[in-house]
């Protein structure tokens, strides 16, 4: 199970993790990415995180309950 | 298409691995070599000016995939193996992903500068940068922004070495290179315009006009070569090694394009370029070209601006962005539509 993060900061829309996984990520009208589920057990995930360009997305392997 | 056997993959940074997983993911079921010259696994380089140097953050953060994943995935990591010469194995594809090597000015002292390209680059040279020492930029690349900007974070006296009349005058504009030029002094740099060293001694460096800049340590930023020695007929090029602009995105998917390529897939729609800079409490966001621009609008404050870049027939080629993150996403859409 993954906990997926996105870091306000860095997310400059670029869109490539909606692209990717558009279940997972969404592109909000500010331009901004965000995460639709907090926590999923999809490799996706690692995808979107290595995909993002602004390194914005974290991803924290945990226990599933 | 019949894919081959195996695939060698030479050159193990983001072309590369992004060629590597996208083969993989792609379910491609053969072997896969992917070998780089640097003992670290494929990793990202924009924080290598920035975060890195800073000590902000360490090598294993810059990481583009957990170490695990490269084996889950059947991908075999050489690392620290420098290729001389390929001779491919039957049945199999050879992707050049060699990158590019920083460029170095002709002028004495030239080749023991500092350059900013690796890790080990980043480790040598924060090793020289402390709070009180002078730092000679020579060059008006990127790379040399984001150094001075992290330098003088650090406390260092930094000079910068423009050869011309503004930073980034020639491709952003000369409005842009203004208001970076005002921010950079504002931020302690002495920023010469016009000028150009001839020749980089241990402690100074003298210029063409006849003075010279005293100094502890010089960083060379005049952009980068594609390491091209081992492309022939035959073999599979991509990311800065192929040419490309040297930006993470492109060759990110020019990467993925090249194992596409392999296994007969259709490309991938093509993406107006991106690119991004944080220098001096901006962070700088192109989308698309500004090369075929005739005509800059600029709107905002020096602090936070946008610049819009329209060709000669009045059609947007490219758009900056200065800390208006927000805004990066509408001029995808619209270069991409202009495409």
């Amino acid at each position: 199970m993954y906990r997926i993060e996105i870091d306000p900061n860095l997310c400059s829309g670029f869109g490539a993790c909606a692209d990717l996984a558009p279940e997972l990520f969404a592109l909000d009208a500010g331009g901004t990415a965000s995460v639709r589920v907090g926590e999923s057990d999809d490799p996706r995930v690692l995808d979107a995180a290595a995909a993002c360009p602004m390194g914005a997305i974290s991803v924290i392997e945990i226990q599933a309950a | 298409m019949k894919p081959p056997r195996s695939v060698l993959i030479v050159g193990a940074g983001l072309a590369g691995a992004r060629c590597a997983e996208t083969l993989r993911a792609e379910g491609y079921d053969g072997r896969i070599r992917l070998v780089g010259a640097e003992p670290a696994a494929p990793y990202e380089r924009p924080a290598l000016s920035k975060e890195f140097l800073a000590g902000e953050r360490s090598a294993g953060e810059l990481l583009l995939r957990p170490s695990a994943y490269w084996s889950d995935n059947s991908i075999e990591l050489v690392l620290g193996c420098r290729v001389d010469a390929i001779r491919p194995r039957p049945d199999e594809v050879v992707v050049i992903a060699t990158g590019a090597r920083a460029r170095r000015i002709r002028a004495p002292g030239a080749d023991t500068a500092h350059v900013l390209r690796t890790i080990s680059d980043a480790v040598a040279l924060r090793e020289e940068l402390h709070a009180g020492r002078r730092l000679v930029v020579v060059g008006g690349g990127f790379v040399g922004a984001e150094v001075a900007s992290t330098a003088t974070r650090m406390g260092v006296e930094v000079t910068m070495l423009e050869a011309g009349n503004a930073p980034f005058e020639a491709t952003l504009g000369v409005d842009v290179g203004d208001v970076l030029a005002r921010r950079y002094r504002a931020h302690g740099v002495d920023l010469r315009t016009g000028s150009a060293a001839v020749a980089l001694a241990p402690r100074r460096v003298s210029l063409a006009d006849g003075t010279a800049v005293p100094c502890d340590v010089v960083l060379l930023s005049v952009g980068a070569e594609p390491v091209r020695e081992l492309v022939r007929e035959g073999v599979v090029e991509c990311g800065d090694a192929a040419g490309g602009p040297g930006h993470w995105t492109s060759a990110a998917a020019d990467g993925v394009a090249a194992a596409r390529r392999i296994l007969g897939l259709e490309p991938l729609p093509a993406q107006p370029p991106f690119f991004w800079s944080d220098q001096f409490g901006l962070r700088l966001q192109l989308v698309g070209d500004t090369r075929a621009a005739a005509r800059v609008e600029c709107e905002g404050s020096d602090d936070s601006f946008t610049a819009r870049y329209f060709g000669g027939e009045g059609r947007l080629v490219a758009a900056l962005a200065a800390n208006r993150a927000a805004e990066v996403a509408g001029f995808r859409r619209e270069l991409a539509l202009a495409a």
